[in-house]
């Protein structure tokens, strides 16, 4: 056993442990973790923000005379702490407005193209999928599973016929699915605490290099 | 003690209101033990990330692997061996690396992960050809907003986006800029990722410019990115920290058949004895809740 003798190790160890208590019980050591967490992650942000950007993109090139356009772009920019100002928090919705415009508007093609387009093209069953034959068993599978599951979620019509049992091997996918993402979840979660016992057992206590 | 009270005290319903803290328990016993005393476990491979290994190892020399830190401290435990493992094979195999970051809080993890790696093979470096330098060997350009314009940025010069890098140095004056100017001279961008984030890569960078792109994902996600894996928009994968020790181990693999002499501690592998156990706990609550669930019901009914 060679327990560190880092102060920061010590603080960090002593935090994890105050996070870890509330699963014992809501404690006011688990919330003092927990507000200190919010607002150093809040502080560094903010500091952030300002040295390595509004500092050097904005304040000095500015004051030297350079990029004069930026000032109108700050101002607007500006214009969300209006939110604060009753009598004109209206002007908010400039910034807004050029925000959602730029987002949709580099969005939503790109967005098609990626997780429609190219998606249904990987659906699309060709000779090339039967190359090998395990990637073709592989592909008819997917194709049937996109249609039972979308035939699943089809509300336009009464689930009847055909659609019924087409739906019922959708709910079979569906299932699959929901089992394989807990069982993913389980690994990430257990993931997450292997990481903090690996650092307090080796970094903290010293009981595993 | 009445009939009704005996069925309300067997050991299936003592089993179905079990206080929670035990189970937790039982969590912190299965994990903690098998990392005090592991016992061997050697991942195998996947093909999501076999084909990713592969692609690195045998992509042209002169493209570059660039690194996307789009996770935070939160993910670190199964997100950061990915780094160290990609930085690891990019520098074994001589490939430069571009870093950065999309999320503030995601720089220090970088930067320390370089900091790292860097530091194990310049302690073995003989000669300045051996060693691994930043502005030579790899740039880390940090962090800029919003990410949408500098993943379409990237794409036209590098540079332009990142102006100076993380430690304040104007970009155009390192050497690397010359070899690494946008995306056609990457040869895969991996996108080590705690959101979603590598979709975001896949429909500005991909779409637009046609560049291939690697996935780190948690393994909260993986089950999502499968369908990027299966149309070719991922070149590969690595889901959780299975997926970062899977990688460890190809690498591991590759350095024993080179002969090198380098160890290098595998985090991720390290903790597979505990996720075994872990896992195996947890499938015998899966089943002992199921079964007892049922009993209790039969009774009831």
């Amino acid at each position: 056993m060679n327990i560190s003798t880092d102060p920061w190790v010590w603080i960090a160890a002593i935090l994890t442990l105050a996070v870890f208590s509330f699963l014992y019980r809501e404690n006011p050591f688990y919330r003092f973790a927990e507000h200190l967490f919010v607002g150093i992650a809040n502080g560094y942000a903010i500091t952030f923000y300002w040295h390595r950007i509004l500092v050097p993109y904005l304040f000095n090139p500015v004051s030297h005379g350079q990029k004069l356009y930026l000032i109108p772009i700050a101002i607007v920019g500006m214009l969300y702490f209006t939110r604060f100002i009753p009598k004109i928090s209206w002007l908010v919705r400039f910034p807004i407005a050029i925000a959602l415009g730029y987002g949709a508007g580099a969005n939503i093609p790109r967005s098609i193209d990626a997780n429609i387009i190219q998606q249904l093209k990987a659906t699309i069953i060709t000779r090339a999928s039967f190359a090998d034959w395990q990637q073709g068993i592989w592909a008819v599978i997917i194709l049937i599973g996109v249609i039972c599951t979308i035939s699943y979620f089809f509300f336009s019509t009464e689930r009847k016929g055909i659609i019924k049992p087409v739906s019922y091997v959708g709910i079979v996918f569906i299932m699959v699915g929901f089992g394989a993402s807990f069982g993913y979840t389980v690994m990430a979660r257990i993931s997450l605490f292997i990481g903090r016992l690996q650092f307090l057992l080796g970094d903290w206590l010293g009981l595993i290099k | 003690m009445t009939a009704p009270d005996a069925v309300r005290n067997g050991f299936w319903d003592r089993l179905q209101r079990i206080d929670r803290r035990w189970i937790y328990a039982v969590i912190w016993l299965v994990v903690m033990v098998p990392l005090i005393l592991p016992f061997n476990i050697k991942p195998t491979a996947m093909p999501p990330v076999s084909r990713l290994f592969s692609h690195i190892d045998t992509m042209p020399e002169e493209k570059a692997l660039v690194i996307s830190i789009d996770y935070t401290p939160d993910t670190q435990a199964e997100l950061h061996p990915m780094t160290i493992a990609l930085l690891r094979h990019a520098f074994v195999t001589g490939r430069r690396v571009g870093m950065l970051a999309t999320s503030v809080y995601g720089l220090g993890l970088g930067e320390e992960a370089l900091r790292q790696v860097a530091a194990e093979f310049n302690e073995k470096a003989a000669t300045h050809e051996d060693s691994v330098i930043n502005g030579e060997d790899y740039v880390f350009w940090g962090w800029s907003t919003p990410f949408v314009t500098v993943m379409l940025g990237m794409g036209e010069r590098i540079t332009n986006v990142f102006p100076v890098d993380y430690y304040g140095v104007a970009t155009e004056s390192l050497p690397i800029t010359s070899r690494i100017k946008n995306y056609s001279d990457i040869g895969i961008l991996m996108s080590v990722a705690g959101s979603s984030v590598p979709l975001s890569w896949v429909a500005y960078a991909q779409t637009q410019f046609d560049v291939r792109i690697g996935c780190g994902a948690t393994a909260v996600s993986a089950a999502d990115y499968y369908t990027y894996l299966n149309s070719g928009q991922f070149t590969g994968m690595l889901a959780g920290m299975r997926g970062a020790a899977e990688y460890e181990q190809l690498l591991a693999d590759k350095l024993a058949t080179a002969g090198s002499k380098l160890t290098l501690r595998r985090k991720a592998t390290e903790a597979m004895s505990s996720q075994t156990t872990a896992h195996i706990a947890i499938i015998v609550f899966i089943v002992f809740g199921n079964i007892g669930y049922f009993v209790t019901r039969r009774r009831k009914s």
